[in-house]
Order: C-alpha cells, then structure tokens, then sequence
C-alpha cells in the first residue's frame, strides 16, 4: 500500500528523516514507533501530502506522492493528534462540513456516524461533547472520504481509559472495511492491542520493522533478564541492574551471572530470554526511556 | 465546496456574539454619539450671539435695524445688558448724520474672531437700514434711483461666490459621523476574521482542510465571501441609520446627494481592502490574541490618520497629507463625495481603485504567506 524508499527530510542542518525506507503492507494496522522528535509526524505530514521532502521516493497505492499528491490525498486521511474540527459548530454542521468538502456519500457518511457511535451526538454542539466523544468526532471526519489509508497520530491523547479502548475497538473495525492503518502512540499496549506490523523509528532512521509476533518472539534478540529475590548484596556486584530485582545479561554472560548470584546466595526466581513486552523491546532498542 | 465553506464561516460569524457587537452595533451607536455631539460644531447656521441693543436715535431706520436683528436667527436680543455678550448703541442722530458710529462693546471673553463675525454680521442689518433710508430720500427725486437702491441685497451670501478647493463642500455632523464609522466598522472584521482564522490554524483545521485537497486559493476566497456580504449589511444598516434614526435626535439626518452604484462601488473597494488587511493580520499573527491586539491597534491608527475620529478639513496640511496614506482615508473621501456632491460611479473610481489595490496586494501577500506556512506545517 505505500513503500517509502530512502526518503530524507531536513529542517535546516537537522536531518528530521534519513534515508528512511519501509513498507506497508494493504490492510494491515501498521504501528509507528518512536520517541518525541524521532521523525513520525514528519513522515506522516510527508505521507499526507502536507508537507514536501527533500530526497527519495514515496509511493502510495501506486501513485507517486511527487506527482500525484492530490489524487493520494483524495485516498487517503489523517486522524490529527489536536482535535480538528469546529468547537461553535454542531456535530452534524461539522460532519456535514468536511462530508461537502470531500463529496462524501451518503452511505460514508452513515458510516462515520456508526462507526464511531454519533448517532445520539449530532444535535450537540462540539465544544459541549467529553473529551472522548471529541475524539470520536475527530476520527469520524476522517472516515467520510472513505479513505484506502487512514493515519492516526496519537489518537488516544488525553482520553479516558473507557474511551480509549472504544476508539481501539472502532480502529479495528476498519480492517473488516479493507482501511490500511497507520497508527502512532506513546502508549506500547494499544500498538501491541491493534497492531500487525510495527516500525521503530529513531533520530529519522528507521531500526527495525517486523510483524509484532516476530518482534516479541525470543528471536529478535539475545537479551537476556534474569529476575532473582531481594538482596542487598545484588548492589555491590558488577550486574546490569534494570530495577532492584532485574538483572539484565545476554547469552554469552549468562553462565558466568548464574554463577555469581549463586556463590552471593541470591535464589534466582526467573530468566526470560528476550523482549517480555514491546516497550521493552523499544527500549532495548533505541535506548530511550520516555517513549 | 465553497458552498459549505462559506456556510460555515457566516455560521461561526454569527454565533459570535461580540463579533457581531463589534460590527454591527458599535458604529451605529459611534454613528449616533458622533453626529449628535458634533452637530453644533458642523454647523454654520447656528453662530448665536446674545446682545442688548441701545436705541438713542429712536428714529425709522434705527427701528428697522433692530426689527432686522430680532429676525435674524444668528441674534438672541435681550433686555440684560449685564449677561449680554454684546452691546449695541445705536447714538443719537444716527439717521440724519451718515458719520456717526454705532458703537459695540464687547465682553472680556469673546473671541477676536467672533467679535469679527458679528461686525460682519450686524453690518449686513446696518447697512440693508442706510439703503432703505437712502432710497426714501430719494424717492421725490429719481423713481429709478429709488428702487435701485432698495434692491440692492448687502448680505454676504449676495455679495460672495464661495468656491472651496476641489468643489469640496464640507460636511455636516452626520454626513461626517456615516462614512467615518461606516469605514471603521467595515474593518472591524479584522478582528472575528483573524481570530476564526488563528483558531483554525491552531486547531489544525486548516491542515486537515489542506489534507483535503483544500486550496490556499479555495481558502482565501471562502473566506473572503462572508466578509464582504457582512460588510455590504453593514453599509446599508449604517447609512438607514443616518438617514431615519439620527433625525430622531435632533440632529440633520443624512442626505445622498450621489448615484447608489457610487456607494456600491465605494463599498465593494473599502471591503476589499478591509479583508486584504484582516486576512495579511490573520495569517502573520501566531495567536488570536495577538491577531485581535494589532488588528485593534492598526484599525485605530489608521482610522486616526485617516479622517476617521478627527474630520480631515480640520487637520493641518502636513496631516491631511499623511491622511492620504490610510485606506480609511480613500474610502471616506469617496463616500463624503457621494453624499454631499453629486458623485457618480466614475467620478469615484479613482478612490475604488486604490482600495482595490491595496486589498489585492494584500490579499496575494496573504496567500504567499499561508501557502508558505502550510508547507512548514503551519
């Protein structure tokens, strides 16, 4: 569905994209990954047509973005992290609104509305709904072009549990609709909820992408944690400590760890091969702690 | 498209309240305020002054002078010689000895220049009495001489053509205080266009608009569609208010003298102009309270400059030339035009292209700037 190859974005000497090349693959819910300032929203601004980039290519649905912006653009849809839509109009003079200007169809129309629960909305003034229910409307804008890809650059922002895990229901939806989505979260549980393929981005390149079956299997990596009781011994000995019980080690070093909390009498609860969780995984990866 | 985009911005114009306080109530109560508390000073009818008149001579032309005083609006005779601003004497052997003097004392307070109107004036009435006596006299003798000399008219008004530079007439209170607060008003848009324009860029609202293939172009226009239906209600609404609720307050109401095509045009350039410099405001401005802030500021200087707040024929000519620089300034030059001379649609044209210029230019610079925004993400 879109296959970016070796795209680079600079914003002055700061390279917000290098050489960055990733699939994705038609109906699949694609997550991006990627601390703040690691390059998502640069890419999805490019992907939209919003913005223009310096080298390589992007093609979407088989249409180049250099030459075909606006015929992508008509395909194609974002869910913007800041709600966009008009606080002093209705939910329905909203819908109704961004339906004309898209020529949006009656049955698309409909759609957005049931999908995204509006119905008992639509007298209401925006600025009047939860911040849930605003979230709702800002995504359902998004559907009434009937788009081939949607983006949703963190969608979840700000919204209760409750809300949060109906807007991951409705995302899923879109999937049985034949939608390719791309999603960004901070959040690593609701990738790992909605998610087939997942890339990792990081200073504008990208480190990994892989299905998230793959990236959490023991395959993807030789770290090792070891989980053991508490002792204030564990302190003083030369191990990577990734909380007061976590030793982090690989293979090769296992042997040797085994043996120095045995000769400290630390009785080992646990060794985990691998990533336990993606944000793990994440962090292993990128090295950052505030994803 | 531009349909649903010009619906939804009337939509959010009038769901402001204070918006439309701003542009529509606010000049018409300025109009109101304006024109009454100026009228006195428009007016050259009004000149009064209080006098007490002494007649020693009590003869016929002594008595016609003061029957011409008591008619003459311009004088308030009264019998307090104390309170009085002036005092007349009209001395004894006034009528048969042509070299004696009237003689006029004047209180402290007046001014040199109205102790100058009223000799101007008061020498219309002396004179008019010396015709009519001489004429008398020389009935007996020549008919002809008789009726010429009582035919001949001594007021200043028969004595004097007065041209002003450029035909200007100047105006009266009202027909100052419409087009002033008309042209002020109609660019008061500045502020609800900017701050709907800021909220939009904010909100990113304008970027999902661009997502869908929404044109910079599309945008401006759409935009700029609502404003001008809003700034044309204005102008009628104004002009009703000159023309039937400033009469209720005793005041002149407001007289068009010109073709309405000419208003039209005058109305269609100034709105022009107006959503040029709102739209050049919305677009620079990175908040909407900074948007309302210059948007106000720049409204008030150029309404200072030009002829908005201070009548124009009042300024210095150092003044009156910066004035010219205001398109405030070019708007009510033509709307006074119209309504106190003639004005057609042509004779205007040259004030409506240079509101349409400068709306123009501003509006293309407007559009650079946004396309320029939007490709850096807003």
């Amino acid at each position: 569905m879109v296959k970016i190859s070796n795209l680079t974005k600079t914003y002055g000497d700061k390279k917000a994209l290098d050489n960055l090349s990733l699939e994705i693959k038609k109906g699949s819910v694609f997550g991006l990954l990627g601390v703040n300032g690691a390059g998502k929203t640069t890419l999805l601004s490019i992907l939209n047509g919003l913005i223009d980039f310096d080298e390589g290519s992007v093609a979407v649905d088989g249409l180049s973005l250099r030459d075909e912006k606006r015929a992508i653009k008509s395909r194609s849809s974002i869910i913007p992290q800041h709600l966009a839509f008009y606080e002093n109009l209705s939910v329905k003079e909203n819908l109704d609104f961004f339906a004309s200007i898209q020529n949006a169809t009656k049955q698309d129309y409909e759609k957005a509305i049931k999908v995204n629960s509006l119905e008992l909305l639509l007298p209401q003034k925006a600025s009047t709904l939860s911040g849930g229910q605003k979230r709702r409307l800002n995504i359902a804008i998004g559907l009434l072009n009937n788009p081939k890809i949607i983006y949703f650059d963190e969608p979840t922002v700000g919204v209760d549990p409750k809300s949060r895990n109906e807007i991951l229901d409705s995302i899923k939806e879109y999937k049985k609709f034949g939608i390719t989505v791309v999603y960004t979260s901070h959040y690593m549980n609701e990738i790992e909820k909605i998610c087939d393929e997942v890339a990792i981005i990081s200073n504008g390149k990208l480190i990994e992408q892989d299905t998230l079956e793959n990236l959490l299997s023991n395959r993807v990596s030789d770290k090792i944690t070891v989980e053991v009781m508490p002792r204030d011994v564990l302190q003083t000995l030369s191990l990577e400590l990734l909380e007061p019980t976590l030793i982090r080690t690989d293979a090769i070093k296992l042997f040797e760890t085994i043996e120095l909390l045995n000769a400290n009498d630390v009785p080992i609860k646990q060794i985990r091969y691998g990533s336990t969780n993606l944000e793990k995984h994440f962090l292993d990866l990128t090295g950052e702690s505030d994803a | 498209m531009l349909r649903a985009m010009i619906k939804k911005e009337l939509l959010l114009v009038f769901r402001d309240k204070h918006a439309l306080m701003a542009l529509f109530v606010m000049p018409a109560i300025f109009i109101l305020i304006m024109s009454v508390a100026m009228r006195d000073q428009f007016s050259v009818k009004n000149i009064e002054f209080t006098l007490y008149v002494k007649d020693s001579d009590k003869t016929e032309m002594s008595r016609e002078i003061l029957s011409f005083l008591k008619e003459d609006k311009n004088f308030l005779l009264t019998d307090d010689k104390t309170n009085a601003e002036f005092v007349v004497v009209i001395p004894k052997r006034y009528e048969k000895n042509s070299k004696k003097k009237v003689s006029i004392n004047v209180q402290n307070s007046i001014k040199n220049d109205q102790i100058e109107a009223f000799k101007s004036m008061l020498s219309e009435h002396i004179l008019k009495a010396r015709f009519n006596f001489m004429s008398q006299s020389v009935k007996e003798y020549s008919m002809k001489a008789s009726r010429t000399l009582s035919s001949l008219d001594v007021a200043t008004d028969a004595l004097y053509k007065v041209k002003y530079n450029n035909s200007k007439v100047l105006p009266n209170a009202t027909q100052q205080s419409v087009p002033a607060w008309i042209v002020f008003g109609m660019f008061f848009i500045i502020i609800p266009m900017s701050t709907i324009y800021v909220n939009e860029r904010k909100q990113n609202t304008l970027t999902r608009l661009n997502s869908m293939n929404v044109s910079v172009l599309a945008m401006t226009f759409s935009k700029s569609v609502p404003y001008f239906l809003i700034n044309q209600v204005q102008v009628w609404i104004m002009i009703a208010v000159g023309v039937y609720l400033v009469p209720f307050f005793d005041t002149p109401a407001l007289s068009i003298n010109g073709s309405v095509f000419a208003i039209f045009e005058i109305a269609t350039g100034l709105s022009i102009a107006a959503i040029g410099l709102s739209t050049l405001i919305a677009v620079s401005a990175s908040s909407s309270e900074q948007a309302t802030t210059i948007g106000g500021i720049s409204n008030i200087l150029l309404g200072a400059i030009g002829g908005v707040m201070v009548p124009k024929f009042i300024m210095p000519e150092s003044m009156q030339k910066l004035a010219e620089l205001s398109p405030m300034s070019w708007g009510l030059d033509g709307f006074l035009d119209i309504f106190l001379t003639a004005a057609t649609a042509t004779s205007v044209f040259e004030d409506f292209a240079k509101l349409l210029t400068f709306g123009l230019v501003a509006l293309i610079i407007s559009m650079i700037i946004l396309q320029i925004r939007i490709k850096k993400g807003l």
